[in-house]
């Protein structure tokens, strides 16, 4: 295609505004964090602090439970991306390869699984947990996590394995491999791209939750997870934007950069399991 | 998988004997985590309960419906859900197009500029809410700036506890959230278009617009059907964006049938008439969906 000198600047300019608009937000979130409290209530409000105080990052670090928040967000994403990506891992594979009897019901059922509001799952869940005494564990978020992730990571995967050719299979079964010997030897090696992006994307999805953790855990301060403990540092009348903010940057840039690596896989996963 | 070995898996009579076995630890976990959870909010949304204690029962009732359907609230709830749905969808679908029809044009840093258009997608709810209720914020906010030095506005808007402004908040909260993922899809659904298609449009003199309506539309609606329902479905679910960001506030104008169940069941205690209203939304969820996707597929052949 060729475009005129013009076109091509009205083409940049476009793009850099509309870039510019959108990523304004998260510009905004690094510039209040670092701004001071003076700055914060003064209008008109500053796009640049005069003197940026880069030490709230480690003053928020070391004066609030942000490292204990993360931990607990990360064992629950990682508690929870393990658990389903290995049924995950089997159910996609078994779904894709072999013709089973209801296995089309069930690749249905996980389907509208995805429209399951999470407000009504976890009322019984609640009830569930708390009949078995566990209604303040990290295990409530493990196992209620994994009802986000099975269901995505399930339809993921299957789509991951329909891409790689049975013929592969086909040939180290004829070679004396097992069925079973097969799937892990030559398909799983295969897929690893993909059961990678199926455990980020399961990482995310955890990561992100708010509505489990502050049903099972919000009694319990100990276990709380970074969304958790940065909706508590949102005052009813009084926030400090600059605290609040600064804690934000730290739950969000492990996303972020889990995105920017990987966002070409995440975004075929992500595809891929929905243009059926 | 113990099991496996007692079996001579290869044989072609037992080859789905192994399907069936990968497939079964999914099934029996789905089975207790989603599917018994489920059941027993049906069951609950039958009884009248408060806080519910397993092993013991209450007598099956339609009060909890009879209660709902003649509520003002359960439909003020369904208006304002429907609202947000219309608005955020519509949004999200004019954002999400748009840039995605942006970045797919070829240009220097073009991989660049992708990545950052679906930044938003990464960052987690509960963050993009702590943004912009600071850009929202009722005293040094800047959207209400905006709105004055603009003259839209004389006075600083209260957004979050105005009843008129919050839905809006709460709008472009949601849209900021989700166009990416819509972007996303778009612009995988367009990469599937072979540019033969427009290049033997052009020979034949079909403008710019012409071969949007007639090439890029027409095969882009596949795509855009699904897109279109799991974007109304994820604005039917959300729950963390409005929990955070208004709590439903204020006089209940930003209260969808989403932060409705939750508030029954975990602010006022009614667990039997919370999950009628669950059960519900998820019936009016998988209806629009099923006639959504009905309609959609209709339109393409």
């Amino acid at each position: 295609m060729t475009r005129t000198f013009s076109q091509s600047l009205m083409l940049y300019l476009t793009v850099i505004l509309t870039l510019g608009l959108i990523l304004f937000p998260i510009y905004w979130l690094f510039i209040t964090a670092i701004s001071t409290s003076a700055e914060l209530s003064a209008l008109p409000p500053s796009f640049w602090p005069s003197a940026p105080q880069w030490e709230i990052f480690s003053r928020v670090w070391e004066e609030r439970p942000i490292p204990a928040w993360l931990l607990n967000s990360m064992i629950a994403a990682l508690g929870s991306a393990a658990l389903s990506m290995v049924v995950s891992v089997f159910a996609g594979y078994a779904l894709s390869r072999y013709r089973l009897r209801g296995g089309h019901s069930l690749g249905l059922f996980i389907l509208t699984a995805k429209m399951l509001p999470a407000t009504l799952l976890v009322i019984p869940l609640f009830a569930v947990f708390r009949n078995l005494g566990m209604i303040g564990s990290m295990w409530t978020l493990i196992i209620a996590h994994s009802t986000l992730i099975i269901p995505f990571a399930t339809w993921m995967l299957k789509g991951y394995f329909d891409t790689i050719p049975r013929e592969l299979e086909q040939a180290a079964m004829v070679d004396g491999c097992s069925p079973l010997g097969a799937m892990v030897r030559v398909v799983l090696p295969i897929a690893t791209p993909g059961l990678s992006a199926t455990a980020l994307y399961a990482f995310v999805l955890s990561w992100a939750d708010y509505a489990y953790a502050r049903t099972f855990l919000v009694n319990a301060p100990q276990n709380w997870t970074a969304n958790l403990g940065i909706t508590t540092m949102k005052g009813e009348y009084v926030t400090d934007w600059n605290e609040i903010s600064a804690a934000a940057v730290f739950v969000a840039v492990p996303v972020i950069i889990i995105y920017l690596i990987l966002e070409r896989y995440l975004v075929g996963g992500l595809t891929a399991g929905a243009e059926k | 998988m113990p099991n496996a070995k007692m079996f001579d898996l290869a044989r072609p009579s037992r080859q789905h004997l192994l399907g069936y076995i990968l497939l079964a630890p999914a099934v029996l976990l789905v089975g207790f985590i989603i599917v018994y959870p489920l059941a027993i909010a049906i069951d609950l949304s039958f009884q009248q309960v408060r806080i519910p204690r397993m092993g013991t029962r209450g007598a099956f009732t339609l009060a909890n419906y009879q209660r709902l359907f003649a509520s003002s609230e359960f439909w003020m709830a369904c208006w304002v859900t429907l609202k947000l749905v219309t608005v955020v969808t519509i949004g999200s679908l004019f954002v999400g197009m748009s840039t995605a029809l942006l970045v797919n044009n070829r240009f220097r840093g073009r991989t660049l500029a992708r990545l950052g258009m679906a930044l938003p997608w990464a960052v987690p709810e509960v963050i993009a809410v702590v943004i912009f209720a600071w850009i929202f914020d009722s005293s040094f906010g800047l959207m209400s700036w905006l709105f004055v030095v603009t003259g839209l506005s004389d006075t600083m808007i209260p957004w979050t506890s105005s009843p008129a402004a919050a839905f809006w908040a709460v709008a472009l909260t949601m849209v900021w959230k989700g166009f990416p993922f819509v972007s996303i899809m778009v612009l995988a659904g367009l990469q599937s278009i072979p540019a033969d298609f427009y290049n033997a449009a052009k020979v034949d003199g079909a403008s710019a617009l012409q071969r949007f309506r007639w090439i890029t539309l027409p095969l882009l609606m596949p795509v855009l059907g699904v897109t279109l329902v799991l974007v109304i479905l994820w604005v039917f679910r959300d729950f963390s964006i409005i929990k955070v960001l208004t709590e439903g506030g204020p006089l209940k104008t930003t209260q969808t049938l989403s932060i409705m169940t939750y508030d029954q069941a975990f602010g006022l205690h009614n667990f039997g008439y919370a999950s009628a209203v669950g059960v519900l939304t998820l019936v009016i969820s998988v209806v629009a969906s099923i006639f959504m996707l009905g309609r959609g597929t209709k339109a393409i052949y």
